[in-house]
């Protein structure tokens, strides 16, 4: 139970307190953190902030650049199918082919992308707190 | 089909059901509990029940029907369902995670810092939420109609009483070991059922009946726009569906909740084979079932259809047990999150309120799925997530990425997309299937880029309206947890 105290959200963000809201268990965006401490600080000091929006960039590129090469390969599969003559007639092990492209061969594609971008953006965090000098 | 199979099996699943529930009522204990399961749930266990929450009738039942009926243009249906999630891991897990905000509302509200956005992202969030309920009902009309000869309400209220029982018992806490228990019943009703008819084909040599590639009815195939509207609707509609995203709280932290998305999209991989398969084995075997108008129970059919006797009665028990554990997972997923939005804003967050809006969010759909017909399953959950990719995805992508969203932005974006998508789906609804245009009955390809071309202008036009808070979050939804967080 005490890990559950400590990572659920207890506080309620200060400028929404202030407003007079009251939404019990509501949003609590800075919530189930240890108060201000030298890391916060950090991060929100001037020369944090440049850390922050570099790795605030870096993701968003990761994340931008997977789901383009997603959409290109899922784009090129029914093009495949349509330029190379006789290939959507032609048969894998029995079943025919287009069926195995389409409703087999795309899950690889998407497994093998999600696992790129989870290592990438971890990679990405690492790097951010080394810069953090914060292990 | 004996009926008593169907009644039998419905019987089984929500007796099942109702027992984890109760189980887990004995382990929630606080309004954290109800809400987020306490944060405390394990990956496996979690990535299970998002996978069991979000397979729903659509996906159990309607894949497989739309396979039937339009070939390899509905097998973009699997691959967006799946796809979406991809898009959700990459743009959304874990910076949402890391906003510490229990449902959508919340986390507009807090980003934002007005209360304005948050009354506008519940209406948008519960108008998805009985959306999206509404076939789950209509699947289980179809299922109790094509299996047991009961009236089509039966099969209705049946889903939304078992599913108010256990989500007023335990809240999400249950609601996590019955989802996960859901998904796994799942993929064995649909697996053991289609391996046994692969295996009674092969052994008897029963000739295919027509080539993959005939279409039983005689229907046009889609045209590149549809196809391509489809999949914006379903890559960009998933990240906005509210059952989806309370799931990612319970995640301990940011690359938790990557993880667990991995962890989904190889559980949704590994099902979406089995209805393709059943829709691939229908066209071959058994097409006539979809001149017949009942594409949508082609699951329910087929073992009956091509093994029949005792061994096709069993079969058919455990694909009905399947349906309803899909019926049962996702409206309880929906009602969950319903009831977490509707009894913040109305209720004041208590316990009391949780239960009272969880019966508010469960009849609201029943009423509108007892009045409406059922379309195609897969189809008219696709509209749901045309809708959500119109409304509740722009605010979400821009929310975490882009500082210069401002209140005023996401309200006029949000707005832009409900009318625009809200309007085309009134109006395909009374044009009916047949006179409906194209462009309207798959509207996300137009809706989508509106609501973001209008959440950007009306943000920049209002650009003193940038939350004063703005460094703060954007700093905590993108960087690590601090080590004593993420330390297990």
């Amino acid at each position: 139970m005490t890990r559950v105290r400590v990572t659920a959200p207890r506080r309620v963000d200060q400028s929404r307190a202030a407003a007079g809201s009251g939404t019990a268990g509501g949003s609590a965006l800075p919530g189930g953190r240890p108060p201000a401490d030298a890391r916060e600080a950090a991060e929100e000091s001037d020369a944090g902030q440049v850390f922050v929006r570099s790795l605030i960039r870096s993701q968003l590129r990761l994340a931008v650049v997977v789901a383009a090469g997603f959409l290109l390969i899922l784009a090129a599969f029914p093009l495949m199918l349509g330029i190379v003559p006789g290939l959507a007639d032609s048969t894998l092990a029995g079943l025919p082919f287009d069926w195995v492209l389409l409703g087999a061969g795309i899950y690889p594609v998407i497994g093998l992308s999600a696992w790129l971008f989870i290592r990438t953006a971890a990679r990405n965090e690492a790097r951010y707190r080394d810069l953090l000098g914060d292990k | 089909m004996n009926p008593a199979v169907g009644i039998a099996a419905f019987a089984a699943v929500s007796l099942a059901t109702a027992v984890i529930g109760f189980y887990g009522l004995r382990i929630s204990r606080t309004t954290g509990d109800f809400y987020v399961a306490s944060r405390t749930v394990r990956p496996w266990w979690n990535a299970s029940a998002i996978g069991g929450e979000y397979l729903s009738a659509a996906s159990f039942l309607g894949v497989a029907g739309l396979i039937l009926l339009s070939g390899t243009d509905a097998l973009w249906f699997p691959v967006g369902y799946t796809a979406g999630y991809l898009m959700l891991l990459l743009f959304v897990a874990a910076p949402l995670r890391r906003s510490g905000a229990y449902t959508i509302p919340d986390f507009t509200e807090a980003r934002l810092d007005s209360r304005v956005v948050r009354r506008v992202t519940s209406v948008v969030v519960v108008m998805v939420g009985w959306l999206y309920i509404v076939p789950q009902l209509h699947g289980a009309a179809l299922a109790i109609r094509a299996t047991t000869g009961l009236p089509a309400w039966v099969g209705q209220v049946a889903v939304v009483a078992v599913v108010c029982v256990t989500v007023v018992s335990g809240g999400m806490r249950s609601i996590t070991f019955v989802q996960a228990f859901q998904y796994w019943l799942k993929l064995t009703a649909l697996a053991v059922p289609i391996l046994f008819i692969l295996f009674v084909l092969a052994d008897s040599g029963t000739p295919a009946v027509a080539a993959a590639s005939t279409n039983p009815t005689g229907a046009a195939p889609a045209g590149l726009y549809q196809n391509i509207s489809l999949l914006v609707a379903l890559l960009f509609g998933t990240l906005g569906l509210p059952h989806v995203l309370v799931r990612f709280y319970t995640n301990p932290d940011g690359q938790s909740a990557r993880r667990t998305t991995l962890i989904v999209l190889g559980l949704l991989s590994v099902f979406y084979l089995f209805p393709t398969a059943y829709g691939l084995v229908g066209r071959m075997f058994a097409p006539h079932l979809a001149q017949s108008g009942q594409a949508d129970a082609l699951v329910l059919l087929l073992p009956g259809e091509l093994v029949g006797g005792t061994a096709g009665d069993l079969l058919s028990a455990l694909v009905v047990a399947g349906a309803f554990a899909a019926f049962l997972s996702t409206t309880s997923g929906l009602v969950v999150s319903l009831a977490g939005v509707i009894s913040q804003d109305l209720f004041g967050g208590s316990v009391k309120g949780f239960r009272r809006a969880a019966v508010i969010s469960a009849v609201v759909p029943l009423g509108i799925a007892s009045m409406t017909g059922s379309l195609a399953l897969a189809g008219s959950v696709g509209l749901v997530f045309a809708f959500t990719a119109s409304t509740i995805c722009p605010v979400l992508l821009l929310g975490i990425w882009w500082r210069g969203l401002t209140d005023a932005g996401a309200i006029a974006g949000m707005v832009t997309g409900a009318v625009l998508c809200g309007g085309a789906m009134v109006a395909g609804a009374v044009l009916g299937a047949g006179g409906t245009p194209t462009w309207l009955a798959q509207p996300a390809a137009w809706t989508v880029p509106a609501a973001f071309a209008v959440m950007v202008l009306a943000s920049r036009a209002t650009r003193d309206r940038v939350p004063r808070t703005i460094t703060r979050l954007m700093t905590r939804l993108h960087t690590p947890e601090r080590p004593l967080a993420t330390e297990r």
